[in-house]
């Protein structure tokens, strides 16, 4: 009794540290947002009264951090609803229907998982570059397609959806069939429901790289105007003499919506990343 | 069956770090390859001759360089009210990251008419991508700038930029420490770094502060002393020099015995550099002169603070009382519509315009390398913050004597390698052995980049 008492004390001094070391970098964060930068870099641990000021400069700062959020949120929503729409469609074909290739093309397409964006960028900039040459500006650098289109069909969804529909009860499927439904509804009224909690995840995991995704909006996106949130306080941080306070308070509204998203569906996502059916 | 999900699910979070961590990294590795593979591509060459009404220029920095733009925008509106110009202010790096790529795939839609490149930065893109920059040779006056700024941009005998600012090092030195320390403001003229040495260690003694921070993953003050006898990592021909560089052996020698002497502390970042200065944690801090802004933002330290010139190396010939540190340049990208608009912008601006730099340097505290822009009225104005010094005038008279050096293409990817050797150096192990071993991977760094 009194070794299985000890155990538990040690298990939780345990849970404490690790929580601690996961909560203190944005603990850290909600209290520089508070601080100008002075108190920042002299690291200052308790909150202070610079909170207002803080925001007030960022949302009166030149480079319009308030249509940054609208812009972002917009292509982090049409991705997330793309991408969760096109990789639940393959992995599920991937998973139902039976050919003899298709477990080659599956590890072909994981083999693409292999290869870095960064050996993808200049090419895909070069692709949408000579696509909007072509006349169909509407679809070259610069635009929003050019952000959305690399990542609404990821090699990681696809096998993500396909390793959850293997827990999809199959003889719904069957059962489907004989009732004379075609795939088409079978995917959209059967399979679509059940598996909520796997979209729940793959939404997360969308929204959430989409909206800190840095790399592909800097490169693509050239007007000023249509820059994401990652790319407007990477310019903050760029000065000689950054203002912390201010970039700190716009990385904690950065951080929200992602945060707010999760701990809406937190209990779907767990679900869905072991695979459950219910 | 459960484990066997469980064991799926940490797969996909694997492979989702994975993912991530890659994206991450790479703005790193884009800024850092550049093979000249792509500047023949085909641009479309007629839109240069358009005569564009609107120009765009991309800089770094609100309250610096950007600032600089818009006034010189300003002033170029009365000029020619016709032409448009928009001002993009983005994080330095990320300008490097889209100017890679552009370069790299010989697209330059999208890409500003001006840009503003690193002097470090600038001979890698002259040479990995010729004729991507416009030559500026007509824009830009030679004998009206500062040597030292014009060789860092000048290619084959042409000119391809506009120079902005200089980085003229100097001591910034806390007079009240100093004089508590038994030194007069005379001792900290024309300062050899054994003098320096000497100082830092009665400041040590008399009021237990550090002299300087240093800051282990950062050598500019190496570089400093280095430029300061007109030396760099590479020689003027662009080949590696390390190993038998009398003024990097003597330079890491000077920046050793400092931290032996106990007159450092470590500030690793540079925001723990600024915060040790803005705590009075320290008596001096060598930099470039932009760092002043820095220093001023402890406000409850005005009035004590004065610069004074850099320190020479006693035992390296030909070094002098003047270095740079950092700066930037003009640039215009050639193939981008309104090339000739752009270059009567900076012509009329950066490149002439002595009232826009004066009153740049009360907007912005800007040391300009143009020549003339010394006999300004601001220019010569004493700064309240630094005891009624003529600080700018001092800046500027330095500069005239900051020894010209070719930095070669790859200044940051060699500076990462000499890190690690002047860590090791400070860890004891033997200076020409290691600056022997570095000579041979800067040579293949170097090679790499040619």
């Amino acid at each position: 009794m009194k070794k299985k008492k000890s155990l538990s004390i040690l298990k939780y001094f345990f849970m404490i540290i690790v929580s601690f070391i996961s909560i203190f970098p944005f603990l850290w964060m909600i209290i520089s947002a508070t601080n100008d930068a002075r108190e920042i870099t002299a690291v200052k641990l308790t909150f202070g009264t610079h909170l207002v000021e803080n925001l007030r400069n960022l949302f009166h700062s030149d480079l319009n951090f308030g249509a940054s959020l609208g812009y972002s949120t917009f292509i982090a929503v049409i991705t997330t609803v793309l991408a969760l729409l096109i990789s639940s469609v393959a992995g599920y074909g991937f998973e139902i229907f039976r050919s003899k290739a298709r477990d080659r093309v599956f590890n072909i397409l994981l083999l693409s998982m292999m290869v870095p964006f960064c050996a993808l960028m200049i090419p895909l900039y070069r692709m949408f570059g000579a696509v909007g040459k072509t006349g169909l500006t509407g679809i070259g650098l610069n635009t929003l397609i050019s952000v959305i289109a690399p990542y609404v069909c990821t090699a990681f969804l696809i096998f993500f959806f396909r390793q959850n529909t293997k827990s999809f009860p199959k003889d719904i499927l069957e059962a489907a069939r004989i009732d004379g439904l075609n795939e088409t509804r079978i995917f959209f009224h059967m399979y679509m429901p059940v598996m909520k909690s796997s979209y729940a995840a793959g939404a997360i995991i969308t929204f959430m790289s989409s909206w800190n995704n840095y790399l592909w909006p800097l490169v693509a996106l050239q007007d000023p105007q249509k820059r994401t949130v990652p790319l407007i306080l990477s310019a903050m941080g760029s000065s000689y003499t950054p203002d912390y306070g201010m970039i700190m308070a716009g990385i904690v509204i950065a951080t929200l919506p992602t945060g707010f998203l999760f701990f809406m569906m937190q209990k779907q996502f767990v679900a869905g990343m072991i695979g459950s059916v219910k | 069956m459960k484990t066997k999900s469980i064991a799926a699910s940490f797969l996909s979070a694997a492979m989702l770090l994975g993912m991530t961590a890659c994206s991450g990294g790479g703005a790193n590795s884009a800024s850092d390859t550049a093979p000249a593979a792509g500047n023949s591509q085909a641009v479309s060459s007629s839109a240069a001759k358009d005569a564009a009404e609107k120009l765009t220029v991309w800089a770094w920095d609100d309250t610096f360089n950007v600032k600089a733009a818009n006034e010189a925008k300003a002033a170029y509106a009365k000029i020619d009210p016709n032409v448009k110009v928009d001002v993009v202010s983005m994080a330095q790096n990320d300008i490097v990251a889209k100017l890679n790529t552009a370069f790299e795939s010989g697209n330059v839609d999208g890409m500003p008419n001006i840009v503003l490149i690193e002097d470090y930065r600038i001979k890698n893109y002259l040479k990995s991508y010729p004729g991507v920059l416009s030559d500026l040779s007509d824009v830009t006056t030679p004998d009206k700038f500062m040597d030292y700024k014009l060789k860092t941009m000048t290619q084959d005998g042409k000119i391809y930029g506009v120079p902005f600012d200089s980085g003229v090092s100097c001591v910034f030195y806390r007079t009240d420490l100093i004089e508590k320390a038994g030194f007069k403001q005379s001792d900290m003229q024309n300062l050899t770094w054994d003098k320096y040495i000497e100082i830092g260690k009665a400041v040590k003694a008399k009021t237990g502060k550090a002299m300087i921070s240093v800051d282990p993953s950062d050598l500019g003050l190496i570089r400093m002393m280095m430029q300061s006898a007109g030396k760099w990592y590479v020689n003027s021909d662009g080949k590696a020099d390390i190993a038998n560089n009398a003024a990097l052996k003597e330079a890491v020698t000077i920046y050793k015995k400092m931290q032996q002497e106990g007159i450092t502390i470590t500030a690793s970042g540079w925001d723990a550099g600024v915060a040790a200065v803005n705590e009075s944690k320290v008596a001096t801090s060598v930099n470039g002169c932009w760092y002043a802004s820095s220093i001023k933002k402890a406000a409850d330290q005005s009035g004590k603070w004065a610069i004074a010139e850099f320190p020479k190396m006693s035992n390296v010939s030909g070094s002098v009382n003047s270095s740079n540190l950092g700066g930037a340049s003009w640039y215009v990208i050639d193939k981008v519509a309104g090339r000739d608009t752009a270059k009567d912008f900076l012509s009329k601006t950066f490149a002439s315009d002595t009232g826009l730099l004066d009153s740049l340097c009360k907007d912005i505290s800007l040391v300009s390398t143009y020549k003339d822009a010394s006999s300004g009225k601001n220019v010569n104005a004493p700064d309240a913050f630094f005891n009624n010094q003529k600080i700018y005038k001092n800046w500027i008279d330095w500069t005239v004597n900051i020894p010209a050096v070719n930095y070669g293409t790859s200044t940051y990817d060699v500076e990462s390698k000499m890190t690690e050797a002047v860590q090791s150096i400070l860890k004891g192990a033997s200076i020409d052995d290691t600056l022997k071993n570095a000579q041979t991977e800067v040579e293949g760094i170097v090679s790499a980049a040619d």
